[in-house]
């Protein structure tokens, strides 16, 4: 990526014990009766963090999905909704109109989990042996089924009104009010985004992922040379789906409710303009790729403001706009994004 | 024991029957050509022993086992590897990574050994390493090691390819027309590769275009014309079979 | 509130017809320029504002604003495509794809940007015929709009078996190497394509403003339904493409009709359960195309 995090590999530890390490303190922390109160102005970059966190968990798995194995997934967005619905239905005590069944919040998570999982199986079974293109809309179609699954089944869900009376464990264990909680909600989620990076990123550079990059550039030569190409392709599917299933149960948990507004499309953009923006394949990368993207963001929603003539809803279009446009030129003109690798990817550059 | 025997394989595309009851048999040791006019057959009976493509009926044995129907990597990991006609080396992965992705048995290819970094994945790929830096120095592309194989010229690419294969350490390689576009120089020295691993008890089964090449190279020919075998001898038997004249020069 | 089969199947007809010609010219795309356009209801909704331009802003009468709907849609999307797509042709899917999306953003938050909030559609002056003897009834409006797509899915079929340009559509769809090397001029094939499935599009779209309004994101609303109903017929195909599109706009017009209440709002979403299943069972479709991965 660049020298400064080319060292990072030179140290001896890697992700995946620094996570665990982190893992651990934060845990210390929320356990003791410390706590950091954050000034009021940083509330809204704290929110921010703690989503930034959870996307990028989502993007490690979907980088494994099709920055190495090269497999379309447009729907994480689907075993986001599906682990946060799943966690906030086992976890919420009497929510107004829907269901609630107030188990323990470790079960939720585990549920979220289990549900985003099966999903991936069921989906996975079925359309990894189309073509690549087909995956795509496949995925982008049962994104939307389950949007309007959730709300149309309002019973069930709480609809647009959204699910509310879920536990929120961190804000509980850390006691004060005000952003304590979001700090310690971010410490607590960046330690286990750190773990799962550091996880996947063992993967990729195993044999494992060098199987996976194999896929990717040929299939069925992979397949005459002894590799179970399908299961490799199921397998990194359903862990990009359970991932993305974890992440949604901890959004839940976090905010306390589910809502139909957390998952929408917009995430599936996010995550996919962050990977291709800072790279697909390379895994620090596209981290970077997405801080820049939700930094873009962050500092467009500020921009609003300062600019007289526009409206909000203008504002959103030309924003949208502007990422479409970013899209097309990184397709055209740098596919391989700012740190992926152009022979890596096969691209010319 | 013969080492590969392909009974009665049928195959049709529509009312197009590509091959049909083409049987033979090979023995282990022996390098068998099998040759034809274009539009024979040869490519779609290789592809149905390798599964590639399935058979409307008909079995393939290989190895005392029958394995009509096996998916690719099945066989692979049998013994039975094969190459393509355009070569498909992995462009986005260098030569290196090309060769240690053919060994077999590869702990760091699972996940539980991948994520937990074992001493028995890492001594495996170490081992992997120094047999790929041998077999390419066999093929005299060592240098190559660390280029991504969309560099290479064609010809390194069918070098490479053969390396990879054996990779594999297969008890059969079938040859999917290996002198292909390739010059005299580089046929002269694929074939030398050929003799010796069949030397060192290698069993191969070769398509391909080229009469003069094969026959010097081969034990037996196996003809196809129309999807059938048309004859089957030494190369002495076949070049004088006037049916066989015929096939090729009748279009 | 019992609406009688019948109806239904008159709502479906209609339905179906504007799928219909969002879907041909989806799928023409897919087959002859081998990509999934995205942005391919944003052509619509294109259509959809040239038709309110010509019709209400210009008041042109209905005939005119037809086929200069037609016209100005078809050359706006060909230059959209020869622009952004035609110079990634050998890119490969993906690429052409994620362009696509990216494009789509672009024309359909452009169009918000420009058009703002406000309603606009097309009102036609309707006469409703009545059939209370069958119970049913139908509106010059429907027939319009059943008549238009009946009219362009001719037009296409004469297009595609009597010219040369549309008989080597055909031969490239079937096997683009061959038609390569057979001296038939893939380019120009890929620009009446994108006139085509633009112009198509168009027609489509002022039946939308027509039936529903031109808003920004009246084509999008269709896109996966659209898709759908492509590979319902089997991608690639236009004969595939309106059967699957009629199958579909009756499929889930009668749906309402039969299923208990609370689950009609399912009906757009059990569209696209219908893809999984398709997906699953039958990829190539009804015409059963070839959609492997190879």
């Amino acid at each position: 990526m660049s020298a400064a995090t080319d060292r990072l590999a030179d140290l001896p530890i890697d992700a995946t014990q620094a996570g665990l390490g982190l893992l651990g303190l934060a845990l210390v922390f929320l356990a003791s009766p410390l706590f950091f109160q954050p000034p009021p102005g940083a509330f809204v970059l704290l929110e921010v963090g703690v989503l930034f966190v959870l996307y990028a968990m989502i993007l490690v798995g979907l980088n494994l999905q099709f920055g190495h194995t090269g497999l379309v997934n447009f729907g994480p967005v689907a075993f986001f909704a599906v682990g946060g619905y799943t966690a906030a239905i086992l976890t919420a005590d009497q929510p107004y109109q829907a269901v609630g069944l107030g188990l323990p919040w470790p079960i939720g998570v585990a549920g979220a989990v289990l549900a985003a999982a099966a999903l991936g199986v069921l989906l996975g079974i079925s359309t990894l042996r189309l073509r690549g293109d087909f995956l795509a809309i496949v995925t982008l179609a049962v994104a939307e089924i389950v949007h309007g699954l959730i709300i149309s089944f309002r019973d069930v869900t709480g609809g647009s009104t959204g699910l509310f009376n879920v536990p929120q464990p961190v804000a509980d264990a850390t006691g004060a009010g005000g952003g304590a909680d979001i700090v310690s909600t971010l410490l607590v989620f960046g330690a286990l985004a750190l773990v799962f990076y550091g996880l996947f990123r063992r993967l990729s550079a195993a044999p494992y992922g060098r199987v996976l990059r194999a896929i990717r550039a040929d299939e069925q030569v992979t397949e005459t040379l002894g590799k179970r190409v399908f299961r490799y392709k199921l397998v990194v599917f359903v862990y990009g789906a359970a991932i993305a299933g974890l992440a949604g149960a901890l959004l839940v948990l976090y905010n306390g409710s589910a809502s139909a507004t957390f998952f929408t499309i917009d995430v599936t953009v996010i995550v996919w303009v962050g990977m291709l923006i800072g790279g697909a394949g390379n895994d620090r990368g596209v981290i970077g790729g997405l801080a820049i993207i939700m930094g873009f963001q962050l500092v467009t929603r500020f921009m609003n403001d300062a600019v007289p003539y526009v409206t909000q809803d203008q504002f959103a279009s030309i924003r949208l706009m502007l990422i479409g446009l970013l899209l097309m030129a990184i397709v055209r003109y740098r596919p391989q994004g700012l740190w992926g690798d152009a022979d890596r990817l096969g691209v010319d550059s | 024991m013969t080492l590969l025997t392909v009974d009665g394989v049928r195959r049709t595309f529509g009312s197009l029957v590509a091959v049909d009851d083409v049987s033979f048999a090979v023995e282990p040791g022996e390098i068998v050509g099998l040759i034809g006019p274009n539009g024979a057959g040869k490519t779609t009976t290789f592809n149905c022993i390798s599964s590639v493509i399935g058979t409307d009926a008909g079995t393939v044995r290989f190895d005392g086992a029958d394995v009509t129907g096996l998916p690719p990597h099945a066989l692979a990991r049998r013994g039975l590897v094969r190459t393509f006609q355009r070569t498909r080396e992995l462009e986005t992965l260098t030569v290196e990574e090309n060769m240690l992705l053919a060994a077999p048995d590869q702990p760091g290819e699972r996940a539980w050994h991948a994520v937990g970094r074992t001493d028995r994945s890492e001594r495996r790929e170490q081992a992997a390493r120094e047999r790929a830096m041998e077999l390419l120095s066999v093929f005299e592309l060592e240098s190559m090691v660390d280029e991504y194989a969309a560099t290479l010229s064609g010809g390194q690419r069918k070098l490479l390819e053969l390396a990879r294969s054996l990779m594999l350490d297969p008890a059969m390689l079938m040859l999917d027309e290996p002198f292909a576009g390739v010059n005299p120089s580089l046929t002269t020295e694929l074939v030398a590769h050929i003799e010796a691993l069949n030397a060192a008890g290698l069993t191969l089964l070769v398509i391909e275009h080229e009469l003069e090449t094969l026959t010097e190279l081969v034990d037996r020919l196996v003809v196809l014309a129309d999807g059938r075998v048309l004859a089957a001898g030494t190369p002495t038997e076949i070049m004088n079979n006037d049916e066989v004249i015929d096939a090729y020069l009748g279009g | 509130m019992d609406i009688p089969l019948l109806q239904e199947v008159i709502f479906g007809l209609v339905i179906g017809s504007y799928i219909a010609l969002g879907a041909i010219g989806f799928t023409l795309v897919y087959g002859l320029v081998n990509m999934i356009n995205f942005a391919h209801g944003e052509f619509i909704t294109i259509g959809a504002f040239v038709g309110y331009l010509t019709i209400v802003v210009a008041g042109l009468p209905l005939p005119v604003g037809i086929v200069a709907t037609l016209a100005i849609t078809a050359v706006v999307g060909w230059a959209i495509a020869r622009v952004t797509f035609e110079p990634m042709n050998d890119a490969g899917a993906v690429p052409l794809l994620l362009m696509s999306i990216g494009l789509g953003f672009v024309l359909r938050n452009g169009m918000r940007v420009v058009a703002g909030p406000d309603r606009r559609s097309v009102r036609l002056d309707v006469t409703t015929y009545r059939f209370d003897d069958w119970g049913f009834f139908i509106t010059s409006q429907q027939l319009l709009i059943i008549g238009l797509a009946l009219v362009a899915v001719v037009a296409l079929h004469v297009f595609l078996s009597r010219t040369m340009l549309g008989i080597a559509m055909r031969a490239t769809s079937d096997n683009e190497d061959l038609a390569l090397v057979s001296g038939i001029d893939t380019r120009r094939i890929r620009n009446t394509v994108w006139l085509a499935a633009s112009a198509l599009a168009g027609v489509a779209g002022l039946m939308l403003a027509i039936s529903q309004a031109a808003n920004p994101t009246v084509g999008y609303g269709q896109l996966l339904l659209l898709i759908t109903a492509a590979i319902l017929g089997g991608a690639g195909s236009p004969y595939g493409a309106i059967v699957g599109s009629y199958l579909l706009g009756i499929g889930i017009t009668v749906s309402v009709a039969v299923l208990p209440s609370n689950l009609t709002e399912l009906n757009a979403t059990m569209a696209f359960v219908v893809l999984i299943v398709v997906l699953l069972i039958r990829p190539g479709g009804i015409v059963d195309t070839e959609v492997r991965a190879s």
